[in-house]
């Protein structure tokens, strides 16, 4: 008897069809051997699927099982073929009709249940791509799989479920999509709790409302940190092509929670600065995204810049610029969209404390130049606002607290990010691109005009300041954004003065 | 190459061959006789030499007094002498550069050695202006632990007066200090934040009876200058802004920034004005050379 059942694999953020043959034979020795590129967690699934079928009080066939995982030349990986390899098997047993035009996936657990399963919801995907009507998952996967509206998705909890279900006994509905009450305490840190950091907040805010790189150069406990981890509270919300780019990443890299849905806050991610290129980057033998992917239409911040290896931050150059990496491997090539909003931190100098108004720095000026050569001067030079986080005066505000109250909240500048988004989304609708901050130079010049007054700004600031070519670019750009944020159809002088104050100056490229 | 003058020497500097332990030699490049001779010399056998020490860890308000004090003394005529260590010795020898005056660096190493290295732009600038580089060590002597409190007996000992900007507890500018106590010279101190870490020395000398210099006329008084030099003391700089600056707001800026230098946040605060608004007239004023930015805090210029 040969039974054929529906499965996917997943190459990058695209699927390709896998036919599951699953062949029963009265003939030859007893036996279950699976072929096709399997990898080690695949030529396992034969224990995990002869137990889950044995403890569902099913009989498990005593012959000579032969499953074949077609086309044999794409690798496979994971658990997910448990689920269409047992449902063949059982049809043997049982008798029952494998429903047509329907796709499988699914880990199997020894009791017969069916665990999370990471990629559903690019499965899904593929099958409305492909035509197919029913897309059969793990129950815990089944709301991510049914972001994608037009397939029937089937939440399933164990074997002894789908047995019923393929012989007529019990019935099941398509899972609808449920919207997971959005957290109202996504916000980790208010704007409001920062103390002071006028200037710092501001840049912070430009940045976000045009998705610029931003380096924020402050002594230890100046407040850096707590700005960036301030940032995604005054993110605007993915929309909604984001959120399926974010989401689809999140579930590749098997980072979806179960019974999770679509993301709609943008991702933040701040790795410590030991990471691996591979673990920033992407890569490994079966290319997985890294931190930068998972940042996609995020934040991706990292926290004493300098201390990161230089190598690690090297690798980081092409996709800042191209947003999107190819990881090329001998026996795969695939993509995975990298477009984050880079925030660095970096303290002045070795100790941390130059000019700080109390505690005196310690540090040799050939240790400051040495320290600062760390950072990789071709990632400064694409990151657009430099900004110091000064030391706060604590007293200053302690007698005060009029000031602090006076902060705006995160959610009313938030919405001031939209706005500003929104200006720019209309301004890009025509373009690929979706931010200020992505503008190429044949933008700039069709969506940046400024006014005359303020191109004499920055043509004498660049003479006097010597800024380079792109230093030149990147202050029109953050213009712009600031011009976004007056609601400002043209970059006026004061747009341009104003972004001015974000030219790199302590770190200055040689 | 190195010249050298033995103590015994008429050329030998005045002041310095009164020490009991001054230096048998001295190596020297540059303009020896323009700056020793007794007759015609700038600093006329170390009378008109002020020593001026500090800490290395100096703060913008020790950067900002020792331009503004020893700029106006050197311009005056003084021949400033310091050690050429960065922090306040190399903002010494720089103000003097500025200002138009005569420097002479005391290496703490062989003549032919720059020590630090990294500030041989600073070292060629000194000879190029008619200044002076001198050390008691020959060739490539390196500069060790011990060869630092042996200079500084040279910097007090050439010096009629010696000028303390910044010093910590254990600064050693408070060798050069003693020093030039023990050799009974004029010892002047410039009041330092009593919570700056880089204030403990100088207070400690300004209670042993050192002279409080203000400005640079209590200086310039010891040395027989004609006072109320060109320019006024820092603490009398004026409340009146220039003229021409455009813009209420501009002029609000100039005015706060008069009386006291501050970071942008507080003046943002003090102002209470937002930060976007404020960010663009500073950049206006800096544009045209009103105001400048140093180590975080805005000046006017």
């Amino acid at each position: 008897m040969l039974f054929k059942v529906q499965s996917a694999a997943n190459s990058g953020l695209e699927a390709l069809g896998v036919d599951i043959e699953i062949s029963v034979s009265n003939r030859g020795l007893p036996g279950f051997d699976i072929v096709g590129l399997p990898d080690k967690a695949v030529q396992e699934s034969k224990e995990r699927v002869r137990a889950a079928i044995g403890n569902s009080k099913i009989e498990f066939p005593q012959r000579k099982i032969t499953v074949n995982l077609a086309p044999a030349d794409i690798p496979k990986e994971g658990s997910l073929y448990d689920l269409p390899i047992a449902v063949g098997i059982m049809a043997s047993v049982l008798q029952y009709e494998i429903p047509p035009n329907s796709l499988f996936l699914g880990e199997l657990s020894l009791d017969g249940k069916l665990r999370h399963t990471k990629g559903a919801v690019l499965m899904a995907l593929f099958a409305k791509e492909q035509g197919f009507q029913n897309v059969f998952v793990p129950a815990e996967s089944a709301n991510e799989a049914a972001i994608i509206q037009g397939v029937n998705v089937y939440g399933i909890k164990n074997l002894t479920e789908i047995a019923g279900l393929f012989l007529g006994k019990s019935f099941l509905r398509p899972v609808a999509y449920q919207k997971k009450e959005e957290l109202t305490e996504d916000i980790e840190f208010d704007m409001a709790e920062v103390l002071g950091q006028e200037t710092a907040k501001r840049a912070v805010e430009i940045a976000a409302a045009g998705g610029h790189n931003i380096l924020m150069i402050g002594s230890p406990g100046s407040g850096k940190t707590m700005l960036a981890r301030a940032l995604p509270g005054i993110l605007p919300r993915l929309n909604e092509e984001e959120s399926l780019e974010v989401t689809k990443l999140y579930s590749i890299a098997g980072s979806m929670p179960p019974r999770g849905s679509l993301i709609t806050t943008r991702p933040f991610r701040s790795p410590h600065h030991s990471v691996s290129q591979i673990g920033l980057i992407g890569g490994g033998q079966k290319p997985q995204p890294g931190e930068i992917s998972l940042a996609h239409r995020g934040v991706l911040f990292l926290d004493e810049f300098n201390e990161f290896p230089r190598s690690v931050l090297e690798g980081l150059r092409q996709p800042v610029e191209d947003g999107a990496l190819t990881i090329s491997r001998s026996k795969e090539r695939v993509t995975y969209p990298c477009r984050f909003m880079l925030v660095a931190s970096a303290n002045p100098c070795p100790c941390g404390y130059l000019n700080h108004p109390r505690k005196p720095c310690v540090c040799t000026p050939r240790e400051i130049k040495k320290y600062r050569k760390r950072a990789s001067g071709p990632i400064l030079e694409r990151i657009d606002l430099h900004v110091e986080v000064p030391e706060v005066d604590v007293e200053e505000f302690r007698g005060n607290q009029k000031s602090t109250s006076a902060a705006e909240s995160s959610c009313s500048i938030r919405e001031r990010m939209s706005e500003a988004r929104k200006i720019q989304e209309t301004r890009f609708a025509e373009e690929s691109i979706y931010t200020n901050a992505e503008m190429k130079n044949a933008h700039i010049k069709k969506y940046a005009a400024l006014s005359k007054e303020a191109e004499q700004m920055v043509l004498r600031a660049a003479l006097q300041y010597q800024l380079s070519a792109r230093s030149f670019m990147k202050m029109i750009k953050i213009a712009r954004t600031i011009a976004d944020l007056a609601f400002e159809q043209q970059i006026g002088k004061e747009h341009m003065l104003e972004a001015l104050q974000y030219r790199p100056k302590i770190y200055e490229l040689d | 190459m190195a010249d050298s003058i033995t103590k015994e020497s008429p050329r030998y500097p005045t002041l310095l061959g009164e020490l009991r332990d001054a230096p048998k030699q001295l190596y020297y490049r540059g303009n020896w006789d323009g700056i020793f001779s007794v007759e015609g010399g700038s600093a006329s056998g170390g009378e008109k030499c002020l020593a001026v020490v500090g800490t290395r860890r100096m703060t913008s308000y020790g950067k900002r007094m020792t331009e503004q004090i020893v700029g106006e003394v050197a311009a005056a005529g003084v021949t400033v002498v310091s050690g050429f260590m960065y922090g306040i010795d190399a903002e010494a020898h720089k103000a003097a550069l500025r200002a138009g005056g005569k420097t002479i660096a005391v290496m703490p190493c062989g003549i032919d050695v720059v020590h630090p290295e990294y500030q041989a732009d600073l070292y060629q600038e000194i000879l190029d202006t008619g200044g002076l580089v001198v050390s008691e060590y020959e060739g490539t002597h390196p500069a060790l632990y011990w060869t630092f409190p042996r200079r500084n007996r040279i910097v007090a000992g050439l010096s009629k007066a010696t000028l303390v900007v910044e010093a910590g507890e254990d600064s050693g500018a408070l060798i050069t200090a003693d020093l030039a106590k023990k050799y009974g010279r004029k010892l002047f101190a410039v009041p330092n934040p009593l919570t700056s870490a880089v204030s403990q020395g100088v207070t400690r000398l300004l209670k042993e009876g050192a002279t409080i210099a203000s400005s640079a006329d209590d200086i310039l008084k010891y040395f027989g200058f004609r006072t109320r030099s060109r320019v006024r003391p820092y603490s009398q700089v004026g409340s009146d802004p220039t003229p021409q600056i455009a813009g209420e707001l501009e002029q609000k800026i100039m005015q706060v920034l008069f009386k006291e230098s501050m970071q942008i946040d507080a003046l943002a605060r003090k102002l209470k004005i937002p930060a976007a608004q404020l960010g663009a007239a500073i950049s206006m004023l800096q544009l045209e050379g009103c105001i400048t930015e140093e180590q975080g805090k805005l000046y006017v210029v």
